[in-house]
C-alpha cells in the first residue's frame, strides 16, 4: 500500500510529459530502479531444524565433546560492547574472539583439574608439533626483524629530534654572541664620542681575563714591529713570483675608480659647472679679422 | 587443517563431475560418520560442506578470509593431535539453525577422548563466534593456564548458505537470506564500474543541455580595447 501511495504522489508531481522528456534526455533508465530481493527465497524451517537437531544429538559425556559456550572474559568489557556494532574494525573483532577463548580457558581448565585430568604438558614430554621447528624459527626471525625495525625507526626519530634541538641551541649561541659584540661596539662608539668617560665596559667582558693572559704570551712570541713591517713590505715566506700579476679580483677591483673624475669628458676639469666669465675665450670672427688688419 | 585433526581420514581428490552423493559411499567405505568436503570453484571461491554422513543433515558454507597456518604472523604452536577445546559464542543458542550448525561443528571438530593418534593434553582452543551473520573461526594456543593465548591459525570465516536435511542433498531446512554468492558480488562490482563511465557521459550530456543560449549576440572583439589603467589595476590588487 505504501508503495502505491508513493507512486501516485510521484505521478501527481511529475506529469507524463515531463517524464517523457526526462526519459528522452536519458535521465530515466530501467537500470536505476531498484530490484527488490525476492522474499520467497528465504527458507527457515525451524521445526525441521529442531527435529534434526534432536535426531543427531548424541548423549556423550562432556569429556568427549569438550564444547563450551562462553561469554567473552570480563577484562575488556567496555571495548567489547562497542565492538558488537562494528565487524570491520579488525582490532576490536579479534579482541572479542580472544576474550571469548580466554573465558573458555578460564572455565575449562579448572573443570578438567577437578576431573583430575592432566592439562599441561610436562617439560620433558616431546612430541611432534603442529608447526615444524623450521617454521617456528622463521616465525621467530620475523618477529625479531619486526622488533628491530621498530627500534631502528624509533632511534632515527630520536636522533632527528636531537639534531633539531642542537641546531636551536647553536642558533641561540650565535645570536647571543652577536648581541654581545653589538653592545660592545656601541659602548666603544659612545666612549669615542665622549658620551662615556669610563672604560669599565671592557672589564665586564666575559672571558676577558683569559684573553689578557693569552695576549701577553702571544705578544712575546710575535717578532718585533720592524721585522713585521719589513715582512709586509718585502714579503716573507710563500711564493714571490707572479705576486704582482693581475688576477681576476684585482682586475675587477673598482675601488680606485671614481666616476666623477674618470668618466668626465677630457678638458672639463674639476668639479661643478664651468665659470660664466672665461678669460681665454676666443673672440668672434669679425673682431679677429679686424685685429689682423690692424697688425698689417 | 588435517594436522590439527588426528581423527580425520583423508580421501583422494574427487572428480568434479561426480555427483555429491558419491561422497556418502566413500565415507561409508572408510567407516566415517562426519565429512568435511572442501570444494574450490573458479580457482577463487572455496565452499565447505559439513555433513553427518548416512542420514544428514548437511550444511554448505562459503569460506571467506582464509589465512593458513603457514602464515608467519601467527606465533602460537601446539602439539600435533592434542584435543582442542571448542568455544562457542552465546549467539549459537539463540536460533535454531545456529544451534544445529553448532552441533555439527562439535561433532566434526572435537577429537574423541583417548583417540589413538591424539595427545592427552589440552593446549589449544577453537573459537567459533558469530558476527555479521557469519561464523568466525580462530585457533588459539594456551600459553599459560591463567588465560594468556597466542594465535596458531588457521583463521577463516564461514558464511552459511544452506542447511539440507539429507547428507549432500535432500530438502532445504534453512537458507541464509543474507548470503550473496561471490559471483553476484563480482557481477555487481563490475556493473558499478561500468555505470561509473555511463553516468559520467550522462552528466556531460546533461550539462550541455542545461547550458543556456546566449541572449544577445556580441562581437567578442569588442572589449579588446577596454583596458584598465595601471593606477586602477594597482588599486584593485
Amino acid at each position: 500500500m505504501d508503495l502505491d501511495e508513493s507512486f501516485s504522489s510521484e505521478s501527481s508531481v511529475d506529469s507524463d510529459e515531463e517524464l517523457q522528456e526526462a526519459f528522452a534526455a536519458g535521465k530515466l533508465r530501467p537500470g536505476l530502479n531498484l530490484e527488490l530481493p525476492a522474499s520467497s527465497k528465504t527458507i527457515n524451517n525451524t521445526a525441521g531444524l529442531n527435529q534434526t537437531l534432536l535426531t543427531i544429538k548424541k548423549n556423550l559425556p562432556w569429556l568427549e565433546r569438550l564444547d563450551v559456550t562462553s561469554k567473552p572474559a570480563t577484562t575488556h568489557k567496555d571495548l567489547i560492547s562497542q565492538s558488537e556494532t562494528d565487524v570491520h574494525d579488525d582490532f576490536k573483532r579479534e579482541l572479542r574472539f580472544y576474550c571469548q577463548a580466554q573465558a573458555t580457558v578460564l572455565e575449562v581448565i579448572p573443570r578438567l583439574h577437578s576431573m583430575s585430568i592432566p592439562t599441561k604438558r610436562p617439560e620433558d614430554f616431546f612430541a611432534q608439533m603442529a608447526k615444524s621447528d623450521d617454521h617456528m624459527k622463521r616465525v621467530r626471525e620475523k618477529l625479531v626483524e619486526k622488533q628491530t625495525a621498530i627500534e631502528r625507526s624509533e632511534k632515527a626519530k630520536k636522533l632527528r629530534e636531537l639534531r633539531k634541538y642542537g641546531k636551536k641551541v647553536q642558533i641561540e649561541v650565535i645570536q647571543k654572541r652577536q648581541k654581545e659584540k653589538k653592545e660592545m661596539l656601541d659602548a666603544v662608539k659612545k666612549y669615542r664620542k665622549g658620551q662615556k668617560d669610563k672604560l669599565d665596559f671592557l672589564e665586564n667582558l666575559p672571558g676577558e681575563k683569559k684573553n689578557s693572559q693569552n695576549k701577553k704570551s702571544a705578544d712575546n712570541l710575535r717578532p718585533n714591529k720592524k721585522r713585521e713591517f719589513k715582512n709586509k713590505k718585502f714579503g716573507f715566506g710563500g711564493q714571490k713570483k707572479r705576486s704582482k700579476m693581475n688576477t681576476k679580483s684585482s682586475a675587477l677591483d673598482m675601488s680606485e675608480f671614481n666616476p666623477n673624475i674618470n668618466q668626465k669628458k677630457p678638458g672639463k676639469t674639476g668639479k661643478g659647472k664651468p665659470k660664466p666669465g672665461n678669460k681665454n675665450k676666443r673672440p668672434g670672427k669679425a673682431r679677429r679679422q679686424k685685429a689682423k688688419s690692424r697688425k698689417k | 587443517m588435517r594436522t590439527l585433526m588426528p581423527h580425520a581420514k583423508s580421501e583422494s581428490k574427487m572428480d568434479k563431475k561426480d555427483q555429491l552423493f558419491v561422497i556418502n559411499e566413500m565415507c561409508e567405505m572408510r567407516n566415517c560418520s562426519k565429512c568435511i568436503y572442501l570444494e574450490a570453484k573458479k580457482k577463487q571461491d572455496l565452499y565447505m560442506w559439513l555433513s553427518n554422513v548416512p542420514r544428514g543433515p548437511s550444511a554448505k558454507f562459503l569460506v571467506e578470509n582464509l589465512h593458513t597456518m603457514s602464515e608467519l604472523k601467527m606465533t602460537g604452536n601446539c602439539l600435533k593431535g592434542s584435543r582442542p577445546l571448542l568455544s562457542f559464542d552465546q549467539e549459537f543458542d539463540k536460533e535454531a539453525h545456529w544451534s544445529l550448525i553448532k552441533e555439527l561443528l562439535i561433532q566434526t571438530f572435537s577429537t574423541p577422548n583417548h583417540h589413538p593418534k591424539s595427545q592427552p593434553f589440552f593446549d589449544h582452543v577453537y573459537t567459533f563466534s558469530i558476527a555479521d551473520n557469519r561464523i568466525w573461526f580462530r585457533n588459539y594456543q594456551i600459553l599459560e593456564e591463567d588465560g594468556s593465548l597466542a594465535e596458531i591459525g588457521p583463521r577463516f570465516v564461514l558464511n552459511p548458505i544452506r542447511i539440507f536435511e539429507g547428507s549432500f542433498g535432500g530438502p532445504t531446512l534453512f537458507q541464509n537470506p543474507h548470503y550473496v554468492s561471490p559471483n553476484d558480488l563480482r557481477h555487481l562490482m563490475r556493473k558499478r564500474g561500468a555505470q561509473k563511465y555511463m553516468s559520467r557521459i550522462q552528466a556531460k550530456k546533461s550539462l550541455e543541455m542545461r547550458r543556456g543560449q546566449p541572449s544577445y549576440e556580441t562581437d567578442p572583439t569588442d572589449d579588446v580595447f577596454v583596458t584598465i589603467r595601471p593606477e586602477d589595476a594597482e588599486e584593485d590588487s
